[in-house]
């Protein structure tokens, strides 16, 4: 196996599959949901 | 941070993971310190220093029945069986044990040398009550805690100006593993905080779960994202660097490139850089929350908890943080009690943590199955959630649950000889704090890594970290935090 280097990291042009594209959406997606519900209930249940 | 770490070169295979040997040796300091509620103070012997302006007074054993050992006695004693005890846990980890023996002395002795520094008056006194009772015009107002920023600037020091110095240190730079044994006596000692407060506590913790949200659903994505687009990088470098600045540093971004299958020196160079950025944060954001926020010190906490990176390096910032904010609050005269602000960072941070595995599972699926699906390449298992949860965790939360009952089920009396004994267990939790500090210093060589071509890397990282990582961080800390303060000390 050849030993990585920096440099290769960004030479190959590998755009971004429509899977890549799908994690990114979903979990950017599920996240800010998620988020907006637990400020909602942080809002109703206060701390103790 | 799962089992992976940055490793050290082994001279044998291992025999047991670190994990597990951290979370042996957490447990049995646990248990010796339990063993005090039956009249036998068998850690007693344990060094502490306080706050000196002569510094033959500032060392003594914790423990008045130990007086006799004197503060070099308790020193030595202290020195001679951690030695003992993790030159034990370097032949489970396969280490050559005379080597680490000698590479702990030094970093013992320089790592223990900065906790005292740190308590030196000029630094560490806070009100201007502590000034007149030790006879000083001026003071840092660091607290004796200031001795972690010491111990780092110390190991800062050797890496970058004696670097083969610091090769010799390594087989005894573990930051890892001093990390994880401090987090399994830490469950213990959060929990005799938050045994008097139990409501506000399980409140704290389920804020906590927002942590898990952020960084693997808000912070890895756009991470990803911007190294993918932004800086052209490739799949393997994206998703261990993506990793690497989101989750947990280290850990996250070797379990991510053995999930992607990546090469493996690709996550432990991220790895490199993910510990340089985590020193840079520690010397900055605690200060700054110090100067900014120090009214909201449950905020201030949980953001160090979600912005800095390692655990070890967060924990760091956690317990910078709190003694900052308690000197500022103290000078104010408001005493918060002490503990709090850390649990608030140790809980962001282990919730973090426990989903690592599962992290690392759905992108070893998507990668094996949609991206990179070779003929008769391994495909992702379940049971890699498993073999990659951090089973430390299983230590704090062990120590947690075990002092809480305890804590609940003894009358006040005994809850009170509970919390002397964790105290005692908590003086070994502040030496690896140190230990730790000292480490991640020693192991950032900021140089070597410019020359390595690291520019690219890094400013991916700089672009995520301090363009929206620390600040969605501060602003979540914000949401979650904001209004709630630690309990004032009786």
């Amino acid at each position: 196996m050849p030993k990585p280097d920096l440099r290769e990291a960004t030479s190959v042009h590998e755009p971004l599959l429509p899977i890549e594209k799908k994690l990114i959406g979903w979990s950017l997606g599920t996240g800010l949901a998620l988020l907006v519900l637990l400020i909602i209930i942080n809002h109703f249940v206060p701390l103790g | 941070m799962s089992e992976a770490t940055i490793p050290v070169q082994a001279a044998a295979p291992p025999r047991l993971s670190e994990d597990l040997v951290a979370v042996g040796l957490g447990l049995g300091v646990f248990l010796l310190a339990l063993v005090s509620l039956v009249g036998a103070d068998v850690l007693g012997w344990l060094v502490t220093t306080s706050v000196w302006t002569d510094p033959s007074t500032a060392l003594a054993p914790v423990s008045k029945a130990y007086a006799s050992l004197g503060g070099g006695g308790a020193l030595l004693v202290t020195y001679l069986i951690l030695t003992a005890v993790l030159s034990a846990g370097a032949y489970l980890l396969g280490d050559d044990v005379r080597r680490f023996a000698f590479a702990f002395t030094a970093v013992f002795a320089i790592a223990y040398a900065s906790w005292f520094v740190g308590s030196w008056a000029h630094l560490a006194a806070v009100t201007p009550a502590d000034q007149a009772k030790f006879g000083v015009s001026w003071s840092l107002k660091l607290t004796n805690e200031g001795g972690y920023v010491v111990a780092l600037l110390a190991g800062l020091a050797i890496a970058n100006l004696f670097p083969t110095f610091a090769e010799r240190l390594r087989s005894a730079v573990r930051p890892e593993l001093y990390i994880k044994i401090a987090i399994v006596i830490l469950g213990a000692f959060i929990a005799v905080t938050m045994a008097s407060k139990l409501t506000l506590a399980s409140s704290l913790m389920l804020r906590g779960v927002a942590a898990i949200i952020e960084a693997y659903l808000i912070y890895w994505p756009i991470v990803y994202l911007i190294a993918r687009k932004g800086f052209g990088f490739s799949r393997e470098w994206a998703a261990p660097l993506a990793s690497g600045v989101s989750i947990c540093g280290v850990a996250a971004a070797i379990a991510t490139g053995g999930a992607i299958r990546a090469r493996p020196q690709i996550p432990i160079l991220v790895s490199s850089l993910v510990v340089v950025f985590a020193v840079i944060e520690v010397l900055i954001l605690p200060f700054l929350a110090q100067l900014f926020i120090s009214h909201e010190p449950l905020v201030a906490a949980a953001w160090m908890g979600l912005a800095v990176k390692t655990d070890g390096a967060a924990l760091a910032a956690g317990g910078i943080t709190q003694s900052l904010i308690q000197a500022k609050a103290a000078a104010e005269g408001i005493a918060y009690q002490p503990g709090w602000m850390l649990t608030v960072t140790a809980t962001v941070k282990v919730f973090i943590d426990v989903f690592i595995g599962v992290w690392a599972f759905i992108l070893a699926y998507i990668w094996t199955n949609h991206i990179n699906p070779r003929a008769g390449a391994q495909k992702a298992r379940l049971g890699e959630i498993w073999e990659r949860f951090p089973k430390f965790i299983l230590g704090f939360v062990a120590t947690f649950l075990v002092t809480v009952a305890l804590a609940l089920w003894t009358n006040a009396g005994s809850s009170g000889q509970l919390t002397a004994a964790i105290g005692e267990a908590n003086v070994l939790r502040v030496i690896f704090f140190v230990l730790t500090f000292f480490s991640i210093g020693v192991m950032s060589n900021f140089r070597q890594l410019w020359q390595e071509g690291f520019a690219k890397l890094a400013a991916v990282y700089l672009v995520s970290l301090f363009g929206f990582v620390v600040w969605v961080g501060f602003v979540i800390s914000w949401l979650f935090f904001a209004g709630v303060k630690p309990p004032l000390a009786s």
